[in-house]
């Protein structure tokens, strides 16, 4: 009984220290990007919403979109259910069809509020002028001034080129989407880009950081400036004299015609690469396919205060949709992606793994990927995966 | 030399507790349960082995440590993978209650909590004005108690098809402890209304509501009286408010809506309230669908969660006597189950209870029957399925 007790004694300051240190664990030390946006000193005038954070779950909108959306939402919700992730959704459904905004800003409103979203891509159907592109609405709305693209070979892929890993970061909210369009004489029209410094700025600031906080050597500007030179050529300004401040990471440029040529015969000379909002779909697109196309990356887009997942090309996918075989990875990987910024890092880890065996492993592909696979298998391959894993 | 001693008889409570729970376990008819949750992962916690989770356990005092025996009853009986870490905790009994720090950093590493009520003195007697159960909450931050008020079948009350989900602000308002005595025999005290934790709290409510589908949030306040306190109370939640044009927003007195939830509890549906309101407002609530021993709620941090009884009433009368009703502490328990996912083993619990009640030959006295705590709980394990 003494030599218990004794023992028990001995213990003791260690189980304390051990407690101490637990107690000081308790205040996350490692914030998550999704605290850290919520931390971070308003940069524009904006209310400040408390974040949707309860109990260790976080409340995540979800839009869906049209075309394969809704039933990647689908394999989303069954795998996240499967793993446990504490994410509650919101779901809100924008029909495409209606000429007014209503929807759109309800879905803005709940991103506000909610700091998050996952969306597949919202169709626009009408061509009416002053019906604007819904998603080019949420992304000004929320002023999410920053695309990344995180582009990485899967091995289990078979493509031209192996061991890919770029990262494209675009400018989200200006230049030739800046959506100001006018027929000035009856068969003239123009369409201004405009590019501001301040958004350079910030964009140029988040590629240099980004590349800083994730260990990449080289950062480079794609532009056209030698023709638009002022617009372009203000852009490239920026980011040279921004590269000044990183002199650890290294700095170049390349026109766009060119930086695609090299992107298709040498795509490994590249980082992470800099661009404004035009090339840069252009150029993600291009990557995207490289790769093995549309069903694979997963993009997100990053404001001061809002974050949103979305696979890594826009399409739709109307043409697949409800057969059963259109490719679920991407709006899995744009999961994987929200889990991490939510700083779920164990359950994005499970995921990714049961994702990387899945493809690379078991090679169960759907048709896009040269496979025979249907999507419910792919999605069944990735759950098989995380339990024999875990 | 007092915290050896101290040590020392926790030690030996503990031991003896399991025995006693050896010998119980294995005197209960196990049933084969299959149960299709336990291939799925479940947890908030990145250190879960073998898909088993971490849970802390407060017991409590008064009927407490009864009804959280028969929660563990139940869970073993069901094979829910759950360890328990408890804690002897208690204001009532400090020197063997377990240091505050400790309790917390359980709570927060483990991130749920399944907790007992905790005896609270009438009259400081240290001149401490906090409760112990203020500290935890300030020390956690849990900040928002929910309450879901829900009619159980069988159980007679005056109204049916009572459900209204209750929530309160419980870090600040009355409860800030601030109390002083400027001249003798004057007492100010101090309530506090921020404009921050009146907004999360009534984004927290919205969004609750949003997550459970509900259709309109009441705001409970006496901005008309304190005008500039409950008024900044309200005027956060009218601001939020615009954030959920989906949802219904109204507001109400407090004194009225007392008198509406006794006389038409059906038109509320979520409702949020500053702390002392939001106390008042949670019992009365329980009154109407059964009493304390059959509501459950649980309070949210932004990390964590603890889940408690809704109604705060230790029932020291019953201490011993085996009679209290653990279905609050059973309905919490399946609370927390789907909180971290496993939502088979939550339904198989609230169904056992359900049907138990709805059989309505095993009532404990609360509900005008005649059985102990033990036959309700073994009549809860043998509905499990």
């Amino acid at each position: 009984m003494a030599v218990r007790l004794f023992s028990k004694l001995k213990t003791l300051p260690e189980i304390r220290a051990a407690y101490a240190s637990s107690a000081a664990a308790a205040a996350p030390v490692q914030l998550s990007d999704f605290d850290l946006q919520h931390k971070t000193p308003v940069i524009r005038k904006q209310q400040l919403i408390p974040k949707a954070h309860y109990g260790g779950r976080h409340a995540v909108t979800m839009l869906p979109g049209g075309g394969i959306g809704p039933e990647c939402m689908g394999y989303v919700k069954d795998i996240f259910k499967y793993i446990g992730a504490p994410v509650d959704f919101e779901v809100v459904d924008i029909d495409p069809t209606v000429d007014n905004d209503e929807d759109v800003q309800y879905a803005i409103t709940t991103i506000k509020r909610n700091g998050v979203g996952l969306k597949g891509n919202i169709e626009t159907k009408s061509e009416a002028a002053y019906v604007t592109s819904r998603n080019v609405a949420l992304r000004n709305e929320l002023d999410m001034y920053a695309y990344v693209l995180n582009c990485k070979s899967f091995p289990g892929v078979e493509t031209r080129h192996k061991d890919i890993d770029i990262v494209i970061i675009r400018q989200n909210t200006e230049g030739e989407y800046a959506m100001l369009e006018h027929e000035s004489v009856r068969g003239v029209i123009e369409s201004m880009k405009v590019v501001t410094a301040s958004n350079s700025e910030r964009v140029a600031r988040f590629a240099f950081e980004f590349a800083k906080r994730n260990g990449r050597k080289k950062v480079t500007t794609v532009h056209k400036a030698n023709i638009m030179k002022l617009s372009d050529g203000l852009f490239l300004e920026t980011s040279r004299r921004l590269a000044k401040e990183y002199p650890e990471i290294e700095h170049n440029d390349m026109i766009i015609d060119n930086c695609c040529m090299q992107l298709v015969a040498k795509p490994h000379q590249f980082d992470v690469m800099l661009m404004t909002n035009l090339y840069g779909s252009i150029v993600s697109n291009v990557v995207c396919g490289i790769l093995g196309g549309a069903g694979l990356l997963s993009g997100r887009n990053y404001g001061d205060h809002y974050a949103v997942f979305e696979p890594g090309t826009r399409n739709t996918g109307t043409a697949i949709a409800g057969k059963n075989i259109a490719n679920p990875i991407a709006m899995i990987n744009a999961s994987i992606d929200m889990l991490e910024h939510l700083g779920h890092h164990f359950h994005a880890d499970l995921l990714r793994t049961g994702v990387n065996a899945a493809i690379n492993v078991d090679r169960i592909l759907t048709p896009d990927l040269g496979g025979t696979a249907t999507s419910t298998e792919v999605v069944d391959a990735i759950k098989r995966n995380i339990s024999e894993n875990h | 030399m007092s915290l050896i001693s101290r040590n020392i008889f926790r030690a030996l409570i503990q031991g003896s507790q399991h025995v006693g729970k050896g010998v119980h376990t294995s005197a209960v008819n196990l049933q084969e349960n299959v149960c299709h949750a336990s291939q799925s992962i479940s947890s908030l916690q990145s250190s879960a082995k073998e898909g088993r989770i971490k849970c802390t356990l407060i017991p409590g005092d008064g009927v407490g440590p009864e009804l959280v025996y028969s929660v563990q009853e139940v869970f073993k009986a069901a094979n829910i993978p759950v360890d328990f870490e408890s804690f002897f905790f208690s204001e009532v009994n400090p020197t063997l209650s377990a240091p505050l720090e400790d309790v917390v950093s359980s709570i927060a590493r483990n991130k749920i909590c399944i907790k007992g009520i905790l005896a609270t003195p009438d009259f400081s007697h240290t001149g401490e004005l906090q409760t112990l159960n203020m500290k935890l909450r300030n020390a956690l931050d849990l900040y928002a108690n929910v309450v879901h008020v829900k009619s159980l079948p069988n159980v007679k009350c005056r109204h049916h098809d009572v459900d209204c989900i209750i929530i309160r602000e419980q870090t600040e308002g009355e409860y800030s402890a601030l109390e002083h005595e400027s001249v003798p025999g004057v007492v100010e005290c101090l309530k506090i209304i921020t404009a921050a934790k009146s907004e999360r709290i009534a984004k927290f409510a919205f969004d609750y509501a949003v997550k459970m589908g509900r259709k309109k949030v009441t705001a409970v306040h006496k901005a008309n009286i304190m005008k500039l306190g409950d008024g900044l109370f309200l005027r956060s939640c009218e601001e939020m408010a615009k954030l959920y044009p989906r949802i219904q927003f109204e507001k109400m007195i407090v004194d009225n809506c007392t008198m509406q939830m006794v006389s038409n509890p059906n038109q509320f549906d979520v409702m949020v309230t500053p702390n002392l309101y939001g106390n008042i407002v949670d019992n009365l609530a329980s009154g109407l669908v059964g009493g304390a021993g059959v509501v459950a709620g649980a309070s949210y941090s932004a990390e964590c969660a603890v889940f408690e009884q809704g109604a705060r009433h230790i029932f020291s009368g019953a201490v011993g006597k085996n009679i209290a009703n653990p279905t609050a502490m059973l309905l919490c328990s399946a609370n927390l189950l789907s909180h971290v996912n496993l939502h088979a083993y939550s339904k198989m619990i609230k169904n056992a209870i359900n049907k138990v009640l709805s059989d309505g030959k095993v009532r404990t006295k609360d509900l005008g029957g005649q059985s102990t705590t033990k036959d309700f709980t073994y009549a809860i394990i043998s509905c499990l399925s």
